[in-house]
């Protein structure tokens, strides 16, 4: 049976039609994962090239002079992605994945933005996850409604009636070969990604894959359980649209917009103007007071004693620097604060809403999320401090650029993601799944008694 | 065409659609939505207090500065802070994507940071809701809804024969129904200029331009109303049955709104590709240093100059100048490198503006992308706007640097070197009197000059539209 009702399907206009539309925009999908791994690997390549070549001419006009030396010197650090992330790009084009940081004051060079075309990011990435969280409900949805209704509408449901053992088998029978016929698509996309884009097949690449799977058969429940309210099949396909929408466009934004007004971060720009300030105010104070400060941070560098407070002093100089990331502190940690809050939000909004979880969860496994960014910030400012702290004493010392092993400042590479628990990732789906099973089931029941 | 017999088939139209019980939950649904959306906007907006407040405490910060060498003050910079178009509270744009501050500061163009999606989780991708977002997107679905069945539901219960018998013509039944469904989108539809309406004159920044802006605005989305009524109309005159009426209308709906947009969008991206941040940084700073490095004394470019400099005065020396010489040389690099800069950045720009060009291309084949991007540009929250902004930050950031170099030729003696202490300053007088950053938004006009395509295509529709009926009208059956 299960054949037959697979070949009559294969030949119908929507399963075509649909069908075309997914394969091609999946085609395109992995393109634009593909063209996304390519453009971050070549970031990465130019940055490790350009490092040494970086050092190399800054030793040339400098080389005599180490604190003005690494008054010009970058140092890289680079959140190398996932091959996953093709899969799921995520915040991953909005937020930059280098950072070249001297070691003056951090709060005014970690927020650099990245060049991306804003138009770009505003009308978002046509990645696999889209294709997954977007377009495969509308397919559910286009394949489904009419399950029952184009029977009823067309005249055959009572021929099923009078020969099928039971109806609801029947029904049944017909949303399976439609669930194995989208899972294979999806599978094949999937194996179609793992092979172009390198991915390698471990755990994390199961959880993706059944995860999705979760997901699609979310959807068929929910789909089911319209159909079998047994209405007509406009009222079906106007059901789940609206179902679509709510689920897809409308509750996500309704959301962001709240958590957009009600966690506004101001302290961003307040941050901004208090680092300038707590460097750049200490030119016209005491050096003294500066160092005192800046020795309350570092005591083992306080037998360096205080400058003369005429001229300029190197030491000196860094310790303002310093004192613009110490002054600025706490506005940054009020911002973090808030992100943090942010992104809290989402996740506790995001396990009653499929189509959110299931974006977030592919975000977290290919290591593209909010989250994995804030924890590269985080490792920025520790890369910061640990460079700092192995040059402050150079410079106070009054070294010489050659007591330093430059071909030890490669750039360093990392790899994020966040904390991924199967139990989270599933939960929610299958408890939606549940949810959905059972009112099917209800109304199955309530059908056979009347 | 009788006007008596449209309107009556109109009016028959309206009072057969309050018969449902679900155009009172679409016009519940909608106001919820908009009373949201507005407010959301209203609260977007007012990110401008926060924004207003950082720049006056930047310039207080600026204008606190003691007695100071002109250079240290270069350095110690400004802020530029983005404020919102007053029109931004009814579409978001490209806004949540964009910078919003940025350092102003010699020698250095520093990017625009902290856009609203830098600290957002991908929940922002999902979209957001705006009371353009709902005109563009949710009304043209209810209309669809509204509609669908206008003409083929008369076809397959009879009334369209009894109709035609009696002498009315296609013309008139197609128009009419037209006018009926576009009668019930002005419905939908009058809140929204209501409160769009309220909003703007709540607002006390708002100018006679930003007045003219909405009038074009509101005008704009009556028509993308009108088309897609139209629309409706014709499709369930060419469709068998309502379902088939039904299922291309929701087609459509996706193929439009859905699917193209992102699919072009990427398309786009894809065949123009832009230099990574670090190609584009090394790129201005090869060609500066290809000039000659300001910072290097020995730089035979700079020497050039210093020689025929002491000529024209007639000295031997540096020293021996009327004025600071360093400061003239900082001068000189900062032209040139800002210059170089500037070049760099409109090429950037052009090239993202190709990116969008298909997108803006196919709104002849997509009215819904014509109106997204008329909208943007009306309300001051598209790319152009932000382009223009980055402009006079930038413009800004070149006077201020200037200025001070201007300062220590003026001011700072010819052989002085060093800008550290209290020895060598400027009066801090002269920080008060140099002007502070004030953003000027661009006019309606370029506004509406920098989509000149989408304004054609919104027209375009709207005359195919008509086409389309005519056409139906001779073409329709009544079987």
């Amino acid at each position: 049976m299960y054949q037959l009702l697979l070949q009559q399907f294969l030949r119908t206009k929507t399963c075509q039609l649909g069908l075309a539309l997914v394969l091609i925009l999946g085609i395109l999908s992995i393109i634009t994962g593909k063209q996304f791994l390519l453009d971050q690997e070549k970031i990465a390549s130019q940055v490790a090239a350009k490092q040494g070549e970086h050092i190399e001419r800054n030793l040339e006009l400098h080389g005599d002079d180490l604190p003005l030396l690494l008054y010009y010197l970058k140092f890289s650090l680079v959140s190398q992605p996932y091959p996953l992330a093709g899969l799921s790009i995520g915040q991953k084009d909005v937020n930059p994945s280098v950072q070249r940081v001297t070691i003056l004051t951090l709060e005014g060079q970690k927020y650099d933005a990245d060049l991306v075309n804003p138009t770009k990011l505003l009308y978002g990435n046509l990645d696999l996850s889209f294709i997954i969280v977007y377009l495969f409900p509308l397919l559910i949805i286009a394949f489904t409604y009419n399950l029952f209704s184009e029977e009823a509408e067309s005249g055959t449901w009572k021929m099923v009636n009078t020969m099928a053992k039971s109806t609801i088998q029947f029904l049944l029978a017909k949303l399976i070969v439609r669930f194995l016929l989208l899972a294979s698509v999806l599978l094949l996309l999937l194996v179609a990604g793992v092979l172009i884009m390198g991915i390698s097949i471990n755990g994390i690449f199961l959880l993706f894959t059944i995860s999705s799977i979760l997901y699609l058969i979310f959807w068929f429940v929910l789909c089911f359980w319209i159909v079998c309210l047994r209405r007509n099949s406009n009222f079906n396909a106007l059901t789940l649209l609206s179902f679509w929408l709510i689920l897809v466009i409308l509750l996500p934004a309704f959301i962001n917009n709240y958590l957009t007004n009600a966690y506004p971060i101001p302290e961003a720009l307040s941050t901004m103007i208090k680092q300038r300030d707590g460097y750049h105010k200490k030119w016209d104070s005491e050096k003294r007071a500066t160092m005192v400060k800046f020795y309350e941070d570092y005591p083992q560098l306080k037998h360096h004693g205080f400058p003369p407070e005429e001229g300029f002093d190197w030491p000196w100089y860094y310790a303002m620097q310093h004192l613009g990331d110490l002054e600025s502190r706490e506005e940054s940690n009020a911002m973090q604060e808030k992100i943090r809050l942010r992104e809290e939000m989402s996740r506790l909004c995001a396990r009653f809403i499929p189509s959110l979880h299931i974006q977030l969860a592919h975000n977290d496994m290919a290591g593209t999320g909010l989250l994995q960014h804030m924890n590269f910030l985080a490792l920025t400012t520790d890369f910061h401090k640990k460079t700092r702290l192995y040059f402050y004493p150079k410079i106070f010392g009054n070294e010489s650029p050659e007591s330093v092993n430059w071909q030890d400042f490669q750039p360093n590479q990392i790899q994020l993601r966040g904390e991924i628990s199967w139990f989270t990732v599933l939960m929610p789906l299958l408890l939606s799944i549940l949810l959905f099973s059972g009112l099917s089931a209800m109304q199955i029941r309530k059908d056979l008694r009347a | 065409m009788r006007r008596e017999v449209l309107l009556l088939i109109a009016r028959q139209f309206w009072a057969n659609a309050f018969k449902s019980k679900a155009i009172y939950f679409l016009l519940g649904l909608t106001a919820v939505l908009l009373l949201y959306a507005a407010y959301s906007g209203f609260r977007y907006h007012e990110q401008n207090h926060f924004r207003e407040g950082h720049q006056e405490m930047a310039r207080e910060s600026w204008e606190s500065n003691p007695d100071k060498h002109p250079h240290r003050m270069a350095h110690f910079g400004t802020f530029a802070f983005r404020l919102k178009h007053p029109l931004s509270t009814f579409d978001f744009g490209i806004e949540s994507f964009t910078g919003n501050a940025v350092f102003l500061e010699a020698h250095k163009q520093n990017t625009t940071n902290f856009s609203e999606a830098s600290f957002s989780t991908s929940l922002i991708r999902f979209g957001e809701l705006s009371m353009a977002m709902i005109l563009q997107i949710i009304l043209p679905l209810m209309i669809f809804f509204i509609g669908y069945a206008a003409i083929v539901a008369d076809r397959e219960n009879g009334t369209l024969k009894i109709l035609l018998t009696q002498g009315t013509s296609w013309k008139e039944i197609l128009y009419g129904k037209a006018l009926g469904l576009a009668g019930i989108s002005l419905l939908f539809y009058l809140p929204f200029v209501l409160i769009a309406v309220l909003m703007l004159a709540l607002e006390e920044h708002a100018t006679a331009d930003d007045w003219t802006r909405l009038m074009v605005i509101l005008i704009t989305y009556l028509l993308y109303l009108v088309i897609l009524s139209m629309i409706t109309i014709v499709v369930s005159a060419s469709s068998s049955t309502s379902k088939n009426a039904l299922v291309k209308l929701l087609g459509l709906w996706l193929l439009l709104i859905v699917v193209l947009p992102r699919t072009a969008q990427s398309v786009g991206t894809y065949l123009y590709p832009t230099p990574t941040k670090l190609e584009f940084r090394s790129a201005i700073e090869e060609e500066v240093i290809q000039f000659g490095d300001s910072h290097d004394p020995n730089d035979p470019y700079y020497q050039s100059i210093k020689d025929s400099v002491l000529q024209v005065h007639n000295v031997q020396s540096t020293e021996e100048l009327p004025f600071n010489y360093s400061g003239f040389q900082m001068f000189t690099g900062e032209k040139i490198s800002a210059e170089i800069y500037k070049r760099h950045q409109g090429m950037l720009m052009q090239q993202y503006q190709k990116q969008n060009q298909l997108t803006k291309w196919l709104a002849v084949a997509n009215p819904y992308l014509g109106i997204k991007s008329l909208s943007m540009s009306l309300c001051g929250t598209d790319l152009a706007s932000y382009i223009s902004f980055q402009l006079q930050a930038e413009d800004y950031r070149y006077q201020l640097a200037q200025t001070m170099n201007e300062l220590q030729m003026k001011y700072i003696k010819a052989n002085v070197a060093s800008s550290e202490g209290q020895v060598n300053v400027v009066d801090a007088k002269e920080w008060k009197a140099f002007p502070d950053f004030s953003y000027q938004y661009p006019t309606v006009g370029q506004a509406i000059q920098n989509d000149a395509l989408a304004t054609a295509s919104v027209l375009f529709w709207l005359l195919l539209c008509i086409g389309m009926m005519n056409h139906w009208s001779d073409k329709a059956s009544a079987l």
